[in-house]
């Protein structure tokens, strides 16, 4: 269960970046300040994301879609708002980030799984379903740095997903690997979602997103424009974004037509 | 400070991270070299024969058991140096797991003072060796070396933490560090008596944590000359603040860090 109430996320932009004690002090000698500019990466944003329920967010660049996947994942505290999380969450965000090329893919999942939060005996529990789930058994004393994208990607998704988690939160990545690979990690996803997983997922494929989410929340400028039953809100999304371009090519044939 | 009780909690829980992250350590530094962790050992007595070749016409008078004295110096300058230089860009370098993983973050600078501790440990070897073949006998003052090890780890974490959390808001504490562990390191009467330093520095040298640190480390292993109350309380406060300034400063700032990176 997922709830945030008036959630708001600043970044600040500073104008010129200065990280240099000189440059601080010169600027402070002179009398100048910084120029910041307060970015509202998320402003207000209140969701409820009920046990078992599968969420899409769906948005242009720079809507805040990351920022609020930080944000529920705890990796950013916000600050405004409340958020209230329940159960262990699975992030399946940039699924390489712990690896380490010069290890093993044994010494991976170790140190993977750890970063995640595991006791040594749980990875122990779980080592061999990740392995074989991975299909990397011939490879797993070989160095990572030895393996194929494909074969990391396929590492670090069954690390990832071997958790028992309560809440997934998927950034992009539903399926990686060839063909075999992703049919099984789309397979396992949706098993997820039929064992009552409540799952977060950001996408820019609305055909995925449409496969995989019952309700859909529409971020622009961190603001959420709209919320409701996917095929409304992508329907809406969708003629929100031909209408955009149609604005951005006022000589294209379809305008002058229509 | 109460509240941050929470935080250390959180570090608890990840322990087997910080175990692999030691490990990983370990493995990567002397995996690829031929003699592998034989490096652990050679390169303080390296060092070691540098000094000795240089210095000990010169200090090795008025100091007895000079190769123990300077090796002892040396291995303990190397434990908190590399330790604290390593962590100072610990945040820095895991910017890629800070951004997209919730954890939490004083497991790096952790973690690196943590393999640091592992490789003193081992390069306590050749200084045993080095300290029996002069035929001194190690004697009941050993029993302090674990407190010893103790506080200077811990005055390493505190420095860890403070170095590594400035370092993301300004770059420049890195380099500066670097620059200020050099002449550190001269001023901790390594390979020297403290009785050269002119009256005005002698004063000031109690002032460096590290000085006293090393002189507790001789006593424990082979001169009791060198166990005095004021190396014992300044030592053991001069780590406590170090670690409570690193704790304060890494704990306001935690959450802020994720912005700066």
């Amino acid at each position: 269960m997922i709830i945030l109430e008036g959630v708001s996320v600043k970044y600040r932009i500073v104008e010129e970046r200065r990280r240099s004690f000189q440059a601080h002090l010169i600027n402070y000698l002179k009398g100048k300040r910084l120029v910041k500019h307060t970015l509202w990466a998320l402003s207000n944003i209140s969701v409820d994301i009920g046990e078992g329920e599968s969420l899409g967010l769906i948005g242009s660049n720079g809507a805040g879609k990351s920022t609020l996947l930080k944000v529920v994942s705890g990796v950013i505290k916000p600050a405004d708002g409340l958020v209230t999380v329940k159960g262990k969450i699975a992030p399946l965000i940039e699924l390489a980030a712990g690896f380490d090329d010069e290890l093993s893919g044994c010494e991976n999942i170790f140190l993977n799984a750890s970063i995640l939060g595991f006791s040594k005996r749980e990875i122990e529990e779980r080592f061999d379903k990740i392995v074989d789930f991975s299909e990397l058994r011939d490879f797993i004393d070989t160095p990572l740095k030895n393996y194929s994208s494909g074969m990391i990607a396929r590492l670090a998704f069954s690390i990832a997903t071997e958790v028992d988690p309560d809440i997934l939160i998927i950034d992009e990545v539903l399926a990686v690997g060839d063909a075999h690979f992703k049919q099984k990690s789309k397979e396992r996803i949706l098993e997820f979602r039929s064992r009552g997983v409540t799952i977060l997922f950001v996408s820019h494929d609305m055909e995925q997103v449409s496969n995989l989410c019952n309700r859909v929340v529409w971020l622009d400028h961190g603001k959420i424009i709209m919320t409701g039953k996917t095929n409304e809100v992508i329907q809406e999304y969708e003629a929100y974004q031909s209408g955009r371009k149609k604005d951005e090519n006022p000589s294209s044939p379809l305008r002058k037509q229509g | 400070m109460v509240n941050s009780l929470g935080e250390a909690r959180e570090i608890f829980r990840y322990r087997e991270l910080l175990r692999n992250l030691v490990l990983r350590d370990i493995k990567k530094r002397y995996k690829r070299s031929a003699l592998g962790f034989l490096w652990v050992m050679l390169d303080p007595l390296l060092m070691l024969l540098v000094f000795y070749v240089i210095f000990s016409g010169l200090f090795g008078k008025s100091i007895g058991q000079y190769s123990a004295y300077v090796m002892s110096g040396i291995i303990m300058w190397q434990f908190f140096s590399q330790g604290t230089k390593v962590a100072s860009l610990a945040f820095l370098q895991n910017r890629n797991l800070i951004n997209k993983i919730a954890l939490p973050k004083a497991i790096f600078p952790l973690s690196i003072v943590a393999s640091s501790l592992v490789h003193f440990i081992f390069s306590l070897v050749p200084l045993f060796i080095i300290i029996l073949s002069s035929g001194t006998k190690i004697g009941i003052n050993l029993a302090l070396l674990p407190y010893v090890v103790g506080i200077v780890f811990i005055f390493s974490l505190g420095l860890a933490l403070t170095v590594s959390t400035l370092a993301v808001f300004f770059h420049d504490v890195v380099y500066i560090y670097d620059v200020l562990l050099l002449g550190w390191m001269y001023l901790s009467a390594i390979f020297y008596p403290v009785s050269i330093l002119p009256g005005k520095l002698q004063a000031l040298i109690s002032l460096n944590p590290l000085y006293h640190f090393i002189s507790l480390f001789r006593a424990s292993l082979y001169d009791t000359a060198y166990l005095t109350a004021e190396h014992m309380v300044l030592g053991s406060v001069f780590a406590l603040l170090s670690l409570l300034t690193g704790w304060a400063i890494y704990y306001t700032n935690r959450e802020r860090i994720i912005f700066y990176l």
